[in-house]
């Protein structure tokens, strides 16, 4: 099966949230687009990329949600796809996107990114998204790292989460710093897709850095920030990690989401293999965290245990 | 003292208690260039009611010189701006033109009627504008033309930018063009009317937009007065505030004296928030359900490194209930 047809599948189970004659005029739209014979201009591939909007209506800019199973088979049709976040009409133009039957040559590669040139905010985001499914990704290096540049959050997570894309393709410049920014932005970094393989002396100096930052700066630090050490934080990590434990004095342990970066603290314990440290906590008085050293002890530090932490809103 | 104003004092002591009635509390600013406002503007804005703007493509003060500044400005519109008004709890539409002043620099107008269907047909874009004349010259003309075939053709809304000089005469020019192209005449809004010139707007079927400015075009006073007298059917009062004098808060203050001179309540909805609702809606780019319903402002969404907060804590409100 293709990313295409899984889509068009996803599309068409949900026709009560798109409007009166939209599946049609996708339907129609799709065919259009991939026809061999005429190849439609680049404007009027733009003009049925923002027409889908109009045409699928308001329900389908809402968040849309998919089954478990739905998310499963995403990722097993293309690892480290997520399409959990999407939206009925992201998934629309992706569909469209993936219909040009010149996605390989040339012509396919001017027609998206004159298509990236002229978006809205809603078209770049599904123009992101499909970046992981066109053909020879390395050709759209450049435009996935101009996402990373961008001012609106919505973009940014379409161009970096949920996507095997940046993992892929990025160099470690463009790797590290949209990882950090993603801590800049508060979106969840562990979405980051396979965000452990790409860990680094260098990132894990950066935040660090950006720690120290925001302590000299009396905020709280962003509970994400600890999946960016791994193995590499050396004397430092594990001094700032300490210093975070630390905080357990001044705060009301009720308080679960004052707790979350402590917490993840705990757990960078045991992505560095700190396992002297991590049974003493284990055997000490507090279960939260002796629960997290556990999971680190297990060897199961890994970034998806982040996904049990919300990201509070930035100070 | 003015003879309205006298009316008007009389007219106060009509009202039973001016603190029991309350002022609506939704506003719908349907002309405001909003890309050359501050954020002071917003938070003022939104503390003051106005749930809603659009922002029509206009000129910047002085004449672009390539096409390329268009597909900036542009892009801003569907873009950037609109994610600064929904920092502030404002729903931000826009209108896509080439406007009359710089229709006359032919060859770039050229330019950018091409790349024109690029942006108009975008999401939350509620209708072609502000279109129209400026000079009344035949290269303006023959950029309205072309997208007034634009809009019929898409079946979209016109916003008319009505002209400062010969402004009676450019009004009904601009309408039998717009007639004469097929545009739907329920699909028309003129702008900057006054009283010389809304009347034949009306008996056309078109819809009257006034712009509430300090010092010229219209004012609030006589705008209380002109539906007072009129009544506010297909009225509708905006501020057009941008670079120049003009006030982001023309319309609550508008609907403000309306309350204060005694004027139903209704006539204040239908003119500062319904109609324009109802003429841009045709576009299918408001979600009027959504926008009628609880409207929380989240500003700890935000474009990352140009945070509008700075540094500030966010302000996230609780749902507050439409009334």
């Amino acid at each position: 099966m293709s990313t295409q047809v899984l889509l068009r599948t996803y599309i068409e189970s949900r026709a009560s949230q798109i409007l009166d004659g939209g599946l049609e005029w996708l339907e129609s739209a799709a065919t259009e687009i991939g026809s061999r014979e005429t190849l439609v201009s680049d404007s009027r591939f733009g003009a049925l990329l923002s027409l889908a909007s109009r045409k699928l209506g308001h329900e389908a800019r809402q968040p849309w949600s998919l089954s478990a199973m739905e998310i499963e088979s995403a990722g097993i049709l293309r690892d480290g796809w997520n399409p959990a976040n999407w939206t009925l009409l992201v998934a629309a133009r992706v569909h469209l996107i993936l219909s040009r039957p010149d996605l390989e040559s040339q012509s396919g590669a001017d027609a998206i990114e004159s298509a990236f040139r002229f978006a809205d905010e809603g078209e770049l985001c599904a123009l992101y998204r499909s970046l992981a499914h066109l053909p020879n990704g390395k050709r759209f290096v450049w435009r996935a790292a101009e996402g990373c540049r961008t001012n609106m959050v919505s973009v940014f997570e379409a161009d970096v989460l949920d996507t095997p894309f940046p993992t892929e393709h990025f160099d470690d410049v463009a790797f590290n710093q949209a990882a950090i920014k993603a801590l800049f932005v508060g979106v969840p970094l562990w979405r980051l897709w396979s965000l452990d393989r790409r860990l680094s002396p260098e990132l894990a100096r950066m935040a660090l850095d950006l720690a120290d930052e925001r302590r000299s700066a009396g905020r709280v630090i962003q509970t994400d920030l600890w999946l960016c050490l791994g193995t590499f934080g050396g004397e430092r990590g594990f001094a700032a990690i300490e210093t975070e434990i630390a905080r357990l004095d001044t705060i009301d342990a009720a308080d679960e989401e004052a707790m979350f970066g402590i917490r993840a603290a705990v757990l960078a314990l045991g992505r560095a293999g700190a396992t002297e440290r991590l049974r003493e906590i284990c055997a000490g008085s507090h279960p939260a965290l002796a629960a997290e050293a556990e999971i680190g002890l297990a060897g199961d530090a890994n970034q998806n245990a982040w996904s049990r932490f919300t990201v509070p809103a930035l100070t | 003292m003015p003879t309205k104003m006298l009316g008007a004092a009389s007219r106060f002591l009509r009202l039973p208690d001016l603190k029991s009635m309350s002022l609506p509390k939704r506003f719908f600013d349907p002309h405001i260039h909003m890309s050359s406002r501050t954020t002071n503007c917003y938070e003022e804005m939104a503390a003051a009611g106005i749930r809603a703007v659009i922002e029509p493509a206009f000129w910047l003060g002085q004449p672009r010189t390539n096409v390329g500044s268009f597909i900036d400005y542009f892009s801003s519109l569907i873009g950037f701006e609109r994610f600064r008004a929904s920092q502030f709890g404002i729903q931000h539409y826009c209108t896509i033109g080439l406007n009359s002043k710089e229709a006359n620099d032919e060859g770039l107008a050229r330019e950018v009627l091409e790349i024109l269907p690029r942006f108009a047909l975008k999401e939350g874009v509620v209708a072609i504008g502000e279109i129209g004349y400026d000079e009344i010259t035949p290269a303006e003309e023959k950029a309205y033309l072309a997208q007034l075939e634009f809009a019929v053709e898409h079946d979209m809304v016109v916003m008319v930018h009505s002209p400062h000089r010969d402004k009676h005469n450019g009004i009904l020019r601009s309408m039998d063009v717009a007639a004469e192209v097929g545009l739907d005449m329920d699909k028309l809004v003129i702008d900057h009317n006054n009283e010389e010139t809304y009347k034949a707007v009306l008996d056309r079927g078109c819809w009257a937009a006034f712009t509430i400015y300090p010092h010229t075009k219209m004012d609030s006073v006589r705008m209380v007065d002109l539906i007072e007298a009129n009544g506010p059917e297909r009225i509708i009062v905006d501020s057009s505030a941008d670079w120049g004098i003009s006030d982001h808060l023309s319309v609550p203050k508008t609907a403000q004296l309306m309350l204060e001179r005694g004027i139903d309540p209704a006539w204040i909805e239908k003119s500062c928030w319904s109609n324009a609702l109802e003429v841009y809606g045709k576009s299918g780019q408001i979600d009027v359900d959504r926008l009628n319903r609880d409207h929380p402002v989240d500003q700890t969404q935000m474009f990352g490194d140009s945070t509008i907060l700075r540094g500030q804590v966010p302000r996230v409100d609780a749902p507050v209930s439409a009334s």
